[in-house]
């Protein structure tokens, strides 16, 4: 995986106060957007462009940071997503931020002798063997029909009051409210990944990425910060499972399935990988032609299987390199 | 049925069933080990295969020349898919190729269910084969048992071609030092050329016997490269020996799993896996070259 880092771009270490000021205008151009479109499909279309953007950046900490492939990132999702429900369901229907810890915690007891396996093999049975866990996950959840409700899905999750700061400040069946509360999240967790990236942190795990071999020469404990990368992405995409949740009210297995995973990839591919945003801005793009052409066509599969196959062949970096390309090109 | 009946049943299942994992990961991981590509779409190539059985068969030939043909077909359509799709990017980083051949995945399981549909389909038997014979007191099917000749034709046919022809010895120095063999004039190009077809001919027999054996539907490659995988991460990357074993515990796993508990019978040969892995992580025979 040595040369995998000279295709990666690396982002720019200085803080750039253009790049403030546009996270400021697209984040108040969100905020206000569900009160000027009104229509409920829009509002719902951009919530879960919010939340697969955070999954497909808490993939991209690994695969574009770390340099570590995780095919079925989703599984993670959906264990965050069938941990909250369930606590909503069975343990306290109104505490939701309770819940969504709940989700992170159980989602990480989970994902820690996972990645504890996985960071034990090398770089390519690493990525083999998420896929292998993926589908147990996957399997676990389809046939344990009493506690997830198998092929059903998890139906009848209650929505909890938002609560902050002991204000109740409105309900989750609320699509607006829900869509802000999606927005706000997100917006945490991409500050926080944003410090972490770059702290020296941040930096271990991309000097593991550019050469394995070279960190742990200098001390680094290599499988250490793989495993510690790896918590960090399945935490995050844990919150992003009590989002989906808490949003649609329903989960179901295919959520978890290999397909998804594959979308979750093309997100971050069509993205960029490499860099916070990018993956963002690939969800986005990703989330919109799914719902018109799978709409329209039954042979969404094909479609999805030869962008990825274009993507890898012509434009490895995505959006994001398409941007440095651009500055570059500017600054000539 | 006497207990012995009940164990007579369960190991042949479980060699039947080892015998298609091992043919399949056998492929994998040639082409792994000639040229570096791990080929997520192998699955797939070998859920065509058993389409293109159906196919064959269903147009009125007979079982063993469609066993013959499928092969071939499918090796003709690698040889393809390597030229046009895995050669340009071989260079690059391994992420790539694997992120590469999960779209090729995708790609020919959405022909599959284009030219196929989704419902299930099934390889007419020839009469002989539709029967069964009595051993230790079981019936077992006459054609398991020819699966499992097939299997064993299969597996020493690849090792004669491995270990007696010039291809076979020019293929196998490749993939111990490549560049070597590049020094020496051998063009590498064939080398992954022939390491992909070897591949796809193993899969697309794999996919014609175990058409018989279980349904032809568009998701049996997903289970099949899944198994594989673990055939191959269990047994150690780069290792045929390791593979043989590890397609044989697994085969034996999941047949008793199957018997005992039957829906969760994958589940448990995951947990296997990530046991053994805990403990070796190169696999069982593994040779350390999981980079």
């Amino acid at each position: 995986m040595s040369n995998h880092a000279s295709e990666l771009g690396a982002e720019g270490r200085e803080r750039r106060p253009l790049r403030i000021i546009a996270l400021l205008v697209l984040v108040i151009c969100l905020a206000i957007f569900p009160f000027v479109l009104t229509n409920r499909f829009y509002i719902s279309l951009v919530n879960e462009m919010l939340i697969y953007g955070l999954l497909a950046m808490s993939l991209d900490v690994l695969l574009g940071y770390t340099g570590l492939l995780s095919f079925m990132h989703n599984a993670y999702l959906g264990l965050g997503a069938y941990v909250v429900g369930l606590f909503l369901i069975h343990v306290s229907p109104s505490s939701l931020w309770l819940s969504i810890l709940a989700g992170i915690v159980v989602t990480s007891l989970i994902a820690l002798p996972v990645g504890w396996v996985q960071v034990r093999t090398g770089g390519l049975a690493f990525a083999l063997l998420t896929l292998a866990f993926g589908m147990m996950f996957y399997t676990i959840v389809w046939k344990w029909y009493d506690l997830t409700g198998g092929d059903d899905g998890l139906m009848g999750v209650p929505h909890p009051d938002i609560n902050l700061g002991g204000i109740v400040i409105a309900n989750s069946g609320n699509p607006t409210a829900m869509y802000l509360l999606s927005l706000f999240v997100v917006l945490i967790c991409f500050l926080i990944t944003w410090r972490f990236i770059h702290s020296p942190f941040g930096a271990v795990l991309e000097a593991i990425r550019e050469n394995e071999e070279r960190a742990s020469f200098v001390g680094i404990n290599v499988r250490r910060y793989k495993l510690y990368g790896w918590m960090y992405a399945c935490m995050l995409a844990s919150i992003s499972g009590g989002l989906f949740i808490l949003y649609r009210g329903y989960i179901g297995p295919t959520t978890m399935g290999a397909f998804a995973g594959a979308g979750v990839l093309m997100m971050v591919l069509v993205g960029g990988m490499g860099s916070l945003w990018g993956p963002i801005i690939g969800a986005g793009i990703f989330i919109f032609i799914q719902d018109y052409i799978s709409t329209m066509t039954e042979h969404w599969e094909l479609f999805v299987g030869l962008v990825v196959i274009l993507l890898v062949l012509f434009m490895p970096r995505g959006f994001a390199g398409l941007g440095d390309y651009l500055t570059r090109f500017r600054k000539e | 049925m006497s207990v012995i009946a009940i164990a007579v049943d369960i190991a042949l299942n479980s060699l039947v069933l080892g015998g298609v994992l091992l043919i399949v990961a056998i492929g994998l991981n040639i082409i792994y080990g000639l040229s570096r590509v791990m080929n997520l779409a192998h699955g797939s190539l070998y859920a065509l295969g058993a389409y293109a059985g159906f196919t064959l068969v269903a147009s009125g030939l007979n079982f063993f020349v469609a066993l013959f043909i499928a092969p071939i077909l499918i090796a003709i359509l690698g040889l393809i898919i390597e030229r046009t799709i895995i050669a340009p990017v071989r260079k690059r980083s391994i992420v790539y190729t694997l992120i590469l051949t999960y779209g090729l995945m995708f790609l020919l399981d959405g022909l599959i269910k284009y030219f196929w549909g989704n419902e299930p389909r099934f390889i007419e038997l020839p009469a002989f084969m539709r029967q069964t014979i009595p051993i230790a007191g079981t019936h077992y099917p006459v054609f398991r048992l020819v699966t499992l000749l097939i299997t064993a034709a299969a597996m020493i046919g690849l090792m004669l071609f491995l270990g007696k022809t010039k291809i076979g010895i020019i293929l196998r120095a490749a993939s111990s030092i490549p560049e070597m063999v590049s020094c020496l004039g051998i063009n590498m190009t064939f080398v992954h050329v022939g390491a992909f077809a070897l591949g796809c001919i193993l899969a697309g027999i794999a996919g014609v016997i175990s058409g018989p054996l279980y349904t032809i539907d568009p998701i049996m490659g997903h289970e099949m490269l899944i198994s594989s995988f673990v055939v191959i991460v269990i047994g150690g990357l780069g290792s045929l020996r390791g593979a043989v074993l590890a397609a044989f515990l697994i085969g034996l796993v999941q047949t008793l799993a199957e018997f005992f508990i039957t829906d969760l019978a994958m589940v448990i040969v995951y947990m296997m896996m990530a046991v053994i892995l805990a403990f070796m992580p190169r696999g069982l025979l593994g040779e350390g070259r999981f980079e």
